[in-house]
């Protein structure tokens, strides 16, 4: 088996304020950045396809500036053998199908058995680019995938989670692509000898512009804060003020 | 002006799903009210009666697409029929919901049809000629106003972001019923299965306190516990990152792909307010948020909102009822 499992890192702006537009997508507080939690569960089904089938390779690639080197060292601290940086330093932001483009044809000639990504990157939330790479390789696939088993040598048979608890079931040839959902499994920490292992390791470097970046099809044309408009009360003062208020709230609605 | 404007609709087991009107209230605003050039399509087995149903309570006409094998979703079948039939017809937005389904098929859809992908869009700016499409970013902090390049965009609508209600109109659409072929694919779709612990419990509690991943570690549990104590028919809920933890089980989610409650008063303590989570409590009557950032998205949907770190106040709130209303 050789899987290539997709990391992209993502920007979670928390409780240190709200994010300036004017600064957005330029002026990023580097403590924010970190791997895409999905991104980690698709790894973790890697390495537990491995604890099977010892033969398994697992690749980690990632699209961007130089500083998501990070997240590609920390899938190869978590137990990816290789790690591929698909480099791009421009100001503007890739889109989906701009990423999903440059993945689709670094991976078209190297033999995958299977591509996985995250069901969704945390900060944008697009739940495109699994999808869009299985459309331009034209593998089939499966989204927000919550089991998968092997049958066989080229069939995989999987669960995907669907609204409201139920479950579609479904069965699929290979080369193909599952973006992975939470909770299908407990992603580990890095072992210290995996740290060691793959502080040693070089990370391959490709430039996107070698590997033809498409014209984007959409264009961001406006960033703004959403309307902080609360429809609620915040309640004021001391901790034990705010207690009170609560609780003769509640009284007052008779919940009490 | 002839069908400009495709809505796929969602439906399973003989019923439309809401959603469906969702996303034909996005259309009808992308042709400001001008229904005529809208068109949905239904995708399935023996889809005739539901078609009909739409045709009356929408008033625009109805496409359907049928054949014995489209009567369970698979992306690859539905892409393939839906791509054959934009060849033929091309129209400029095509709208579907942003659902387990809708955002499984819509992007691949897209590539086929070398056509933009706008996904989870929550609104449409109509102001100039051309049409642009708001949806949230960077973790909820910022929206995006996002413009396509070309002939055909895909827009996925967000579930609870649109209306459900249109306007009634005297007119019934048409309905037109095509039979068509379904090559076999590599994707084989064998059921549909429903998960059996259904959030019973929080289904019929008056009142549910529900938990996130603010609350630290398992152990803080019994903070949310105590305060679900405070009421006599109370149930815990907590968000999904609770569950993937390892805090609670599954049965205890709420959300779209947990269980939809409607309690008369939902606590949501160390809850960030994912539109995933908070799409499952619309129907709560009053919304209590406990969060240490003041700008949580909880705090937009909350009717009554504490700033404050959970660990410290909820010990002092229990003290406090203790001391006043034991
Ligand atoms: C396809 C799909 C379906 C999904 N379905 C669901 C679903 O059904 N239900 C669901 O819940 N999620 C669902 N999710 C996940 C959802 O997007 C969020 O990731 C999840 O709801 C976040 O949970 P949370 O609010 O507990 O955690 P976080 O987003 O991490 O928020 C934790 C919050 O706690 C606050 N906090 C931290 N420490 C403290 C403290 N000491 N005191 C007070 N506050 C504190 C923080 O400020 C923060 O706001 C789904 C995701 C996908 C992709
Ligand atoms: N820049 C990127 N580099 C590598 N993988 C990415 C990148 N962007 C998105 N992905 C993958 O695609 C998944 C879905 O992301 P999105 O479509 O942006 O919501 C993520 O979980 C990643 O696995």
């Amino acid at each position: 088996m050789k899987i290539l499992v997709c990391v992209k890192q993502v920007y979670m702006p928390g409780t240190d304020g709200t994010v300036d537009p004017a600064a957005a997508g330029m002026k990023y507080n580097p403590a924010n950045f970190r791997l895409n939690s999905y991104d980690e569960y698709a790894l973790e089904e890697a390495l537990l396809i491995k604890e099977r089938i010892h033969t398994t390779e697992i690749h980690a690639v990632s699209v961007g500036p130089e500083r998501v080197e990070a997240v590609i060292k920390r899938a190869m601290e978590m137990g990816a053998g290789e790690g591929i940086h698909i480099r791009y330093d421009k100001e503007e932001q890739l889109t989906p199908y701009q990423i999903a483009s440059l993945i689709a044809s670094y991976a078209r000639d190297k033999q995958y058995d299977m591509i996985m990504t995250g069901v969704m990157a945390e900060d944008d939330m697009q739940m495109q680019t699994g999808q869009m790479i299985a459309g331009i390789l034209d593998y089939p696939y499966a989204s927000s995938v919550i089991l998968q088993e092997m049958r066989g040598d080229a069939t995989v048979y999987v669960e995907r989670e669907c609204d409201a608890r139920q479950r579609q079931c479904l069965e699929m040839e290979m080369p193909c692509i599952l973006t992975i959902q939470s909770g299908i499994n407990r992603p580990r920490y890095p072992s210290l000898s995996n740290i060691l292992r793959a502080k040693q390791q070089k990370i391959a470097t490709l430039d996107a512009s070698d590997l033809r970046i498409p014209e984007s099809r959409e264009e961001i044309i406006r960033l703004f804060p959403p309307e902080n408009k609360p429809k609620g009360v915040f309640l004021n003062g001391t901790q034990r003020e705010k207690a009170s208020q609560l609780l003769k709230i509640l009284h007052e609605k008779s919940f009490l | 002006m002839q069908n400009k404007i495709a809505v796929i609709a969602q439906h399973a087991g003989g019923r439309t799903d809401p959603v469906t009107y969702e996303a034909i209230s996005c259309a009808v605003k992308l042709c400001a009210g001008e229904t005529s050039c809208i068109k949905i399509i239904v995708v399935g087995d023996r889809v005739e009666k539901i078609a009909g149903e739409m045709a009356e309570k929408t008033g625009v006409d109805i496409l359907a697409i049928e054949n014995s094998q489209l009567g369970l979703y698979n992306a690859e079948a539905y892409r393939e029929v839906l791509s054959d039939l934009f060849k033929e017809i091309v129209p400029e937005y095509i709208v579907i919901p942003h659902t387990s389904t809708g955002y499984d098929f819509a992007p691949s859809l897209a590539i086929k049809l070398g056509a933009t992908c706008i996904t989870a869009v929550e609104g449409v700016n109509c102001d100039n000629e051309k049409r642009s499409f708001l949806r949230t970013v960077s973790n909820g902090k910022l929206f995006a106003e996002v413009v396509s390049k070309t002939k055909t965009t895909i827009i996925t609508t967000q579930p609870g972001a649109w209306p459900t209600e249109g306007k009634r109109t005297e007119r019934k659409g048409s309905v037109e019923i095509i039979k068509t072929e379904v090559a076999p694919g590599k994707t084989k779709t064998l059921a549909f299965k429903q998960s059996d612990d259904l959030g019973m419990e929080m289904a019929n509690s008056e009142v549910i306190v529900s938990a996130g991943r603010g609350i630290g570690k398992k152990e803080n549990l019994s903070l949310i516990e105590d305060v679900a104590k405070l009421f006599p028919r109370s149930a815990i809920g907590c968000s999904r990152a609770v569950c993937d933890a390892g805090w609670l089980e599954y049965r205890h989610q709420v959300g779209i792909t947990g269980t939809t409650v409607s309690p008369r008063l939902y606590f949501a303590i160390g809850i960030s307010g994912a539109i995933q989570h908070t799409s499952g409590i619309k129907g709560a009557q009053m919304v209590v948020a406990v969060n240490n950032d003041p700008v949580a998205r909880i705090f937009n949907i909350a009717d009554y909102c504490v700033v404050e770190d959970l660990t410290q106040f909820l010990p002092v709130l229990m003290e406090e009822y203790k001391n006043n209303y034991k």
